[in-house]
């Protein structure tokens, strides 16, 4: 069985240290992690097709978080990946949980999630 | 019941590793002679502050950040926490995207990580109604088109550059075009202040958001102060002498939960810088060996559980920063880790300081905890672990030097993630006194949302930029943008000629695509640094 490819992603630069500390977590735990960097929804997905990956993990800080995950759905559909699991993680509102679920978001990490719940969630095989 | 057992058996470290004492005593500070190692405040080294009479001589500043919206919004906050009693101004946000508001990537971003600024019309309005040569004006990041728009908008209220008084956060990094230009932009700057703004700091040399990623309190203080170097060298390059520009150098630190350790920190740093501006670079002038510093409190401490438990540690933060003696303060808002501050948190930091400043006597003493056996020994061997580490800094090629600092950081924010995780560091709410989502609604209304992004802000400021752009003058915008190419295909000084391109009111997104076209995107990052890589 090949190992989960998983494309990680933030919506801005800098402030990267919960980036680089899931990414490597995730690493640790054998998942192989493609770094996007600060990416564009339009970059992210162009990134998840030539990569292959199975799972996106989207960084929220700067960006409103619904907004930028509808336009990330919408893209994703566009180009054949309906089913493209995402996770995100990031300064996100309560009031914004149940609408990012909506958008198929399969699990939203705020501070104060541990590693060991990010890596058991995005191995996970479905 | 359950009985604590935290601190009778287990070891307490430091953050950089060294066994705390259960007991201090005059045994750890018998190498402290008082003349040489500490000196009255005001008195060089400085250890006990640069004033001799402390905040009685003058107090700090009330800086809590500010950034929403479009200028109207953020003028509008502004103004309500001058009312109130702030008394800096320092504005996030401004020129950290090198396109226009009308551009698709400013969706969902414009407004929300900080305020957006188009042209200097934008400027005008985030300063109505408040007068620019009383406050003292923090620009966060380091955009040149926004500091010719301060600079732009002094001249059309008549003020003079040499009346302003400000910071701008504003550092050397490696690179640039060779020893003379090295720092690019930034050196410009320097220059430019140096030559016609006596009371604007040039550089400030941001520690704290490497801090933040986890950084023990020794990193923090020799990754800036070897920063702090790097810029006074590069303006000695360009032909300074060190007294000229080293007085306007400044820093930007954190403080942590660690408070004692803090102020000890704080110290140690004033200390140091003091000793090699003394030492290694023969300054004359006193204030080149002043350390000064602003303070913005932790952010990697503060918890999205229970989150009232947020106020009371910025309380602690801030009281190191105080007893610390820093210039000047941001209290980072209990909600900060959900969102956007809402209006009563962001009053709620500035009331944290005026109490710590108004009813406990803390400011009234300077120094206070000097003297106290502890924190003279934490302050020797933050100073000595300080000068090692600066010291194998030093002994790196630049580039890797810089790059050593950021692997550290993540480095160090790795291993803190999975000490909190394994319980081996205490989170309260998160690793230790956790409480349901339900045990907490029972407690009663619980503050979790901050303020809710808004969508219009973009339209409206798009409105604005289309406004500023029909209302100017078309020749004066042709004859600006041509000043501006020449003068950065010729490498004079940059900043004149902006504030000229300002003034016609070319946005900051025409700006950055005119000078792209002279010199290339990817040299243009190498100029300009971070603040026009941003979103």
């Amino acid at each position: 069985m090949r190992r989960i490819r998983f494309l990680l992603v933030a919506d801005s630069p800098g402030h990267t240290t919960g980036y680089y500390v899931v990414g490597r977590a995730l690493r640790e735990a054998g998942v192989e992690v493609i770094l996007g960097g600060y990416a564009r929804p339009e970059e992210i997905v162009e990134t998840a097709l030539q990569e292959d990956v199975d799972c996106i993990g989207l960084r929220i800080m700067d960006r409103e978080p619904v907004m930028l995950v509808s336009r990330l759905r919408q893209l994703l559909s566009e180009r054949g990946l309906p089913d493209m699991r995402v996770v995100v993680g990031g300064i996100i509102a309560g009031s914004d949980i149940g609408r990012l679920k909506k958008l198929g978001v399969e699990a939203v990490f705020r501070p104060g999630a541990k590693l060991g719940d990010i890596v058991a969630q995005v191995s996970v095989r479905l | 019941m359950t009985v604590e057992s935290g601190y009778g058996n287990r070891q307490r470290n430091t953050t950089y590793g060294h066994p705390l004492k259960p007991v201090y005593g005059p045994d750890d500070v018998t190498q402290v002679d008082y003349a040489r190692d500490l000196g009255s405040p005001g008195q060089y080294p400085y250890t006990r502050g640069v004033r001799p009479f402390g905040y009685r001589e003058r107090e700090w500043t009330r800086r809590q950040v500010v950034g929403l919206g479009t200028a109207e919004e953020t003028n509008q906050r502004l103004r309500y926490l001058f009312e109130q009693g702030q008394t800096g101004f320092s504005v996030c946000g401004m020129g950290y995207a090198p396109y226009e508001s009308s551009d698709s990537r400013s969706e969902g971003v414009l407004g929300r990580g900080g305020v957006w600024i188009d042209t200097v019309r934008d400027i005008e309005t985030l300063f109505e109604g408040i007068d620019v040569a009383k406050v003292t004006i923090n620009q966060i990041g380091a955009s040149l088109p926004v500091f010719a728009m301060i600079l732009a908008e002094a001249d059309r209220r008549g003020v003079a550059y040499a009346n302003l008084h400000g910071t701008i956060q504003n550092v050397v990094m490696p690179g640039g075009e060779g020893e003379q230009l090295r720092g690019n932009h930034c050196i410009d700057i320097i220059e430019f202040c140096t030559r016609h703004m006596p009371h604007w700091n040039h550089t400030s040399i941001s520690a704290r958001n490497l801090r933040d990623q986890g950084l023990s309190s020794v990193q923090e203080v020799a990754f800036g102060i070897y920063q702090g170097l790097f810029t006074l060298r590069a303006a000695l390059a360009r032909g300074f002498e060190v007294d000229a520009v080293a007085p306007r150098i400044t820093f930007f630190f954190s403080a942590e939960n660690e408070l004692l350790e803090e102020v000890a920190k704080y110290r140690a740093a004033r200390r140091l810088w003091s000793r090699l501006m003394s030492e290694r670079f023969g300054s004359r002038d006193e204030r080149s060996q002043l350390l000064r510093f602003h303070v913005q409190t932790s952010a990697l401490s503060l918890t999205l559980q229970q989150p009232l438990n947020n106020i009371i540690r910025a309380t602690i933060h801030a009281l190191a920063a105080v007893m610390g003696g820093a210039q000047s303060l941001s209290v980072n808002s209990f909600d900060e880790v959900i969102a956007i501050p809402a209006p009563a948190a962001a009053m709620l930091s500035l009331r944290t300081q005026q109490i710590i400043a108004g009813e406990t006597d803390v400011a009234a003493i300077a120094d206070p905890l000097g003297g106290s056996y502890c924190i003279e020994a934490l302050t020797n061997e933050i100073e000595a672990e300080t000068r090692l580490l600066l010291e194998r800094l030093e002994n790196m090629p630049e580039l890797k030097a810089w790059q050593f600092m950021a692997d550290e950081a993540d480095e160090a924010g790795y291993r803190r993630q999975h000490a909190v995780d394994a319980g081996e560091r205490t989170m309260v709410g998160v690793n230790r006194y956790r409480i349901t989502d339900e045990e907490e609604q029972e407690l009663g209304p619980q503050p979790r949302e901050g303020s809710s992004y808004s969508p219009a802000w973009r339209q409206k400021q798009i409105a604005r930029l289309e406004r500023a752009k029909r209302e100017r003058d078309p020749q004066r915008v042709e004859a600006a943008k041509k000043l501006l190419v020449e003068a950065y295909g010729a490498r004079v000084n940059i900043v004149p000629p902006m504030v000229e391109a300002v003034k016609a009111c070319l946005s900051i997104g025409e700006i950055a695509s005119l000078l792209a076209g002279v010199a290339g995107w990817e040299e243009l990052k190498r100029r300009h640094g971070l603040y026009l890589q941003l979103y």
